[in-house]
């Protein structure tokens, strides 16, 4: 793993090992504001509270009794690729690896949420963890819309068929298709939907996005912005030759995915971005997964190329050659390239 | 001809390998791979200067060096960060903020190009 930071532990997966349908739990990024307390599973609860007919408070293994979802899809922190920004922002300085494809199993938000008899009067899921930071650093509450929370969010406990492991939200953590891992509450103990959204730094400052482009280096006010929720298209090539030889085919390799259910294409370009050619689809694909792609590539001639990958998500969204600035640094999007050295 | 020729070379010299192996140094343990540290276990250091100890001070009650030896910020960055510690509960006397962003700046400003992620083992 790449350690971006020790304490809270953040780290990275170096890209070249993201080749797996199914990213491995022991190489899956982790993201932590605070460090987390491993709850005792024997006393451990989620609370479900708010606008609700029912409160309820729930062990593990009521959990476990109640119907099993699961779903396979990406989770990436908005701020992977911070750190390819430019100009360069505060924050931690993810390059490419702070993203991962797993199989999320539990139980579906919506099912609990009706078991608790949701009111109508409900339009925000409040999301609280376990991770409470001390003195005045804020905590890392949040909350996402209600639709979405009942459309397809899951309260994982399995994560590629293996108990959640702690760094990943031990025993329960939200899995919200689609959208960005801001989202995503690890250790989680309470759920409250409510009519209004969370309030508090981590919703009214951080982890917001322009509502349209403006200029690099221009702040947005806050009014501009909106909160971040899906994922924007991209690809990364993940493997590649530092060398070819004319003539002789070399095989390139990535993943894409995006805030839309599927990846229509992806496609290379080796005259930076005039035109493009199709790479070939991996036949595993599942709603908000990524999916896995190949190229094989016949250098014609000598020299240095540059290999750019593109995607286009199912909605028809064209990945763009530079992302859309913004002063925290999320989604990034831009085209990825290698180099690759042709020799005769 | 020149290829067949250094060729010709890299093969003598593997032979040569084989054939006379080299003695094997008396009391020295051979060399092992660093083993990779676990995640979470080592951290970045904060290089000597002016102001490090107030830096080490304040940051270190919450997190580790890493998050600040990555960053490339302007004085304006840097005071902001710093001011946002503070009301986060970072203990800062306001007399000793000048010298914390001054050496954030000297060392981790625009031209900080050098970071390197520590490489850990895989989260078993």
């Amino acid at each position: 793993m790449l350690q971006v930071n020790g304490y809270a532990i953040n780290a990275e997966t170096p890209l070249e090992l993201l080749t797996d349908y199914l990213t491995p739990n022991d190489l899956f990024f982790v993201r932590s504001h605070w460090i987390p307390r491993m709850p005792d599973l024997k006393t451990w609860r989620l609370r479900i509270d708010g606008d609700v007919e029912k409160p309820l408070t729930l062990s593990l293994t009521d959990l476990r009794k109640m119907p099993v979802s699961d779903a396979t899809c990406v989770l990436q922190c908005a701020g992977n690729g911070r750190g390819l920004y430019e100009p360069v922002l505060p924050g931690v300085q993810w390059r490419y690896g702070a993203a991962g494809n797993a199989h999320w199993r539990g139980v579906r938000v919506r099912d609990l949420l009706t078991r608790a008899g949701v009111k109508s009067s409900a339009a925000h899921l409040h999301t609280f963890g376990s991770d409470d930071p001390p003195g005045n650093v804020p905590p890392f509450h949040r909350s996402l819309e209600l639709t979405k929370a009942m459309d397809d969010a899951l309260l994982a406990y399995e994560m590629n068929g293996a108990p959640l492991p702690p760094l990943h939200g031990a025993p329960l953590r939200l899995v919200v298709p689609g959208w960005a891992g801001d989202h995503w509450m690890k250790w989680v103990v309470r759920l409250s939907p409510q009519a209004e959204p969370a309030k508090g730094f981590y919703m009214d400052t951080a982890y917001r996005y322009p509502l349209s482009p403006g200029a690099p280096g221009v702040s947005f006010k806050p009014e501009e912005m909106k909160p971040v929720t899906e994922l924007s298209v991209k690809s990364n090539i993940t493997t590649a030759p530092k060398k070819a030889r004319a003539g002789k085919p070399v095989t390139i390799r990535g993943f894409a995915f995006s805030g839309a259910p599927g990846i229509a294409r992806v496609e290379i370009s080796t005259d930076d971005g005039d035109t493009w050619k199709a790479a070939t689809l991996d036949p595993r694909h599942d709603p908000f997964a990524w999916r896995l792609w190949s190229y094989s590539w016949t250098p014609a001639r000598p020299g240095r190329v540059q290999l750019l990958a593109r995607a286009t998500d199912s909605r028809g969204a064209v990945q763009p050659r530079e992302p859309v600035w913004n002063q925290s640094g999320y989604l990034y999007n831009g085209w990825h390239g290698v180099t690759i050295e042709v020799t005769a | 001809m020149k290829r067949v020729l250094l060729l010709a070379l890299c093969a003598g010299l593997s032979l040569a390998a084989l054939t006379t192996p080299a003695p094997k140094p008396k009391g020295v343990p051979k060399a092992q791979p660093k083993p990779l540290p676990i995640l979470g276990t080592t951290f970045h250091s904060l290089p000597a200067g002016t102001g490090r100890s107030e830096v080490e001070a304040a940051c270190y009650r919450c997190h580790s060096a890493d998050i600040l030896v990555q960053q490339r910020l302007n004085e304006k960055q840097w005071t902001a960060e710093v001011e946002k510690m503070m009301r986060w509960g970072a203990v800062v006397k306001e007399s000793d903020k000048p010298v914390m962003v001054a050496y954030l700046l000297k060392h981790f400003g625009p031209g900080n190009k050098g970071f390197q992620p520590i490489r850990t083992q895989p989260v078993h």
